[in-house]
């Protein structure tokens, strides 16, 4: 276990990449080497980033976005889930999705989005499916590959002590390859975060995605820089809770670097 | 009653190669005996526990318990594998509560139990903390009074005591034989210390190198119950030691298969 001045040094040397990006966008907007119509200066933004986190009408978008990124988020970690363990617990289900899998995980799904929009209509519904069919890949593949890798003396251990079939992929097989599992959410959160951005800025009346391009349709570059700034703050803050959940179920496993 | 009729055992290897692991094994293990297997590393020691077990099935040949076909795991064998296999996420207590649980145990009776086991282990005190903060030996005593908690009659043993310092495997050996004297369990125990194989077993089975057939079975006349002080004096204990060493000796020098 790291102790509290390392973590803060780690904190450190990670938010210096940061400050230097800001710092030499600071630099470029004041010497006027970047036009400010174009790149606006960080100060600007940051003023304007306080001025909107405290208008209800910015954080009703904001919190558009976020029920899409969660209820995508949440629908892709279940079906992931559950077809990802079907998949090793059956050969049935294994031999059927197996195939599907490898030929739908490399598709663009950004190019099924008209097709969501047609049946689901212009609405959360189509913005959400495109989510989950973004990120029910890499969480489905994690839980396939991780149950498949459960060392079988364990799954034996329960079910000579009476487990049932089930009882045993639940309470074992399960459990045993959570570390690979959140390792799959994770990268779905992430995933989450860009496709929901993505679908509002193409067809939306709101959400953080839909004020960027708004933004960009009248040439506001100030406008445009803080939902984008939003969305990798809350991208920041939704990682950090994701490890705090993680840590806490992952206690008894052996310390893993991230 | 344990008996195991002509089981042999072929592995499939990725490669399509077949390996063979155990050939035609016999053997009648009674109720409430305890049964060593000694045997060179990788002669099948393990995968004939696994059969017996019904985690993994024969080639050939069939396992029956009390008269019925072993097809698959039962709550009656309990086994206590070689790499402890106990569930990372779970602490000690957790770890023997889950069979008792599978059980159907009432909660409070199953903790109850639960940490009669631990104490039994010499573990009381480290109820809450996960197997990876236990050293090898405690991770081994955890396996243990997992398996011991739902009453299993039978036993399972893969070396269980491999992994310790002579000083622990000795209070082990002891507790175990208390168990045993106790609740007289069937017991198949693998290992690879001839000196424990005597001190404990009814009978020593050995084997030969891989792929394993059974070499010789030697009955253990000494009296219980057994002090290991007094046997380590025992001229007849020390005779069973070296003419199984010398026996075990042969077998390793046994042309490869
Ligand atoms: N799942 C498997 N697939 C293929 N071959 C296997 C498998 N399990 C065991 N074997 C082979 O079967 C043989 C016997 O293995 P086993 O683990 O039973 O030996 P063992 O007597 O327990 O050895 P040790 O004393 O080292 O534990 C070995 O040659 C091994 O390579
Ligand atoms: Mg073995």
């Amino acid at each position: 276990m790291r102790a509290r001045s390392g973590i803060a040094t780690v904190v450190l040397i990670g938010a210096l990449p940061i400050a230097l990006i800001v710092g030499v966008w600071h630099v470029l907007a004041a010497t006027g080497m970047a036009p400010p119509s174009l790149l606006p200066a960080p100060s600007a933004v940051a003023a304007r980033l306080v001025q909107q986190w405290s208008s209800p009408a910015y954080l009703e978008h904001a919190a558009s976005t976020l029920l899409r990124l969660f209820a995508g988020f949440g629908i892709a970690v279940i079906a992931g889930i559950a077809i990802g363990v079907a998949v090793t617990a059956s050969r049935w289900v294994g031999a059927t999705v197996t195939p599907l899998v490898r030929v739908l995980a490399p598709v663009p799904k950004i190019a099924l989005y008209p097709a969501f929009i047609l049946t689901l209509g212009f609405g959360d519904a189509s913005k959400i499916a495109l989510v989950v069919a973004d990120a029910v890949f890499p969480i489905l593949l994690a839980t396939a590959q991780g149950t498949a890798a459960v060392e079988p003396k364990l799954a034996w251990s329960a079910q000579a002590a009476g487990a049932s079939r089930w009882r045993c992929l639940l309470t074992v097989v399960l459990p045993a390859a959570l570390p690979s599992v959140l390792t799959g959410c994770r990268i779905g959160l992430v995933i989450s975060c860009i496709v929901v951005f993505l679908a509002e800025m193409i067809t939306s009346t709101d959400g953080l995605g839909h004020l960027l391009v708004r933004a960009a349709r009248s040439f506001q570059t100030v406008d445009m820089f803080v939902p984008l700034i939003t969305i990798s703050l809350l991208g920041l803050l939704l990682n950090a809770g994701f490890n705090a959940v993680r840590r806490r179920l992952l206690a008894g496993f052996p310390e893993t670097t991230e | 009653m344990i008996a195991i009729e002509a089981v042999s055992k072929t592995f499939e290897t990725e490669k399509r190669r077949r390996l063979p692991a155990l050939c035609d094994i016999s053997l009648a293990v009674a109720a409430g005996e305890f049964v060593s297997i000694l045997g060179p590393s990788g002669c099948g020691k393990s995968t004939l526990l696994y059969i017996v077990g019904g985690f993994v099935a024969p080639s050939a040949g069939a396992v029956t318990v009390n008269g019925q076909r072993v097809t698959g795991p039962s709550p009656d064998r309990g086994p206590v594998f070689q790499e402890f296999a106990l569930f990372p996420w779970k602490t000690v207590l957790g770890n023997v509560m889950y069979g008792l649980q599978r059980q159907g145990v009432a909660r409070q009776q199953a903790l109850a139990r639960a940490r009669e086991l631990i104490a039994m282990v010499h573990l009381a005190g480290y109820e809450n903390l996960y197997p990876k903060e236990l050293s090898g030996g405690m991770k081994q005593r955890v396996a243990i009074a997992r398996t011991l908690a739902y009453r299993p009659s039978i036993l399972l043993m893969d070396e269980p005591f491999g992994a310790l310092d002579a000083h622990t495997r000795t209070r082990l050996q002891n507790d175990l034989l208390d168990i045993w004297e106790r609740d007289r369990k069937t017991v198949l125990f693998v290992t690879h210390s001839v000196e424990e194989a005597v001190f404990l077993s009814d009978r020593v089975v050995t084997m030969t190198r891989a792929p394993g057939r059974l070499k010789q079975i030697i009955a253990i006349d000494l009296p219980r119950p057994r002090s290991r002080a007094a046997l380590l004096l025992d001229r007849r204990f020390q005779d069973y030691v070296v003419g199984i060493e010398r026996l075990m000796d042969s077998a390793d020098s046994g042309a490869p298969a």
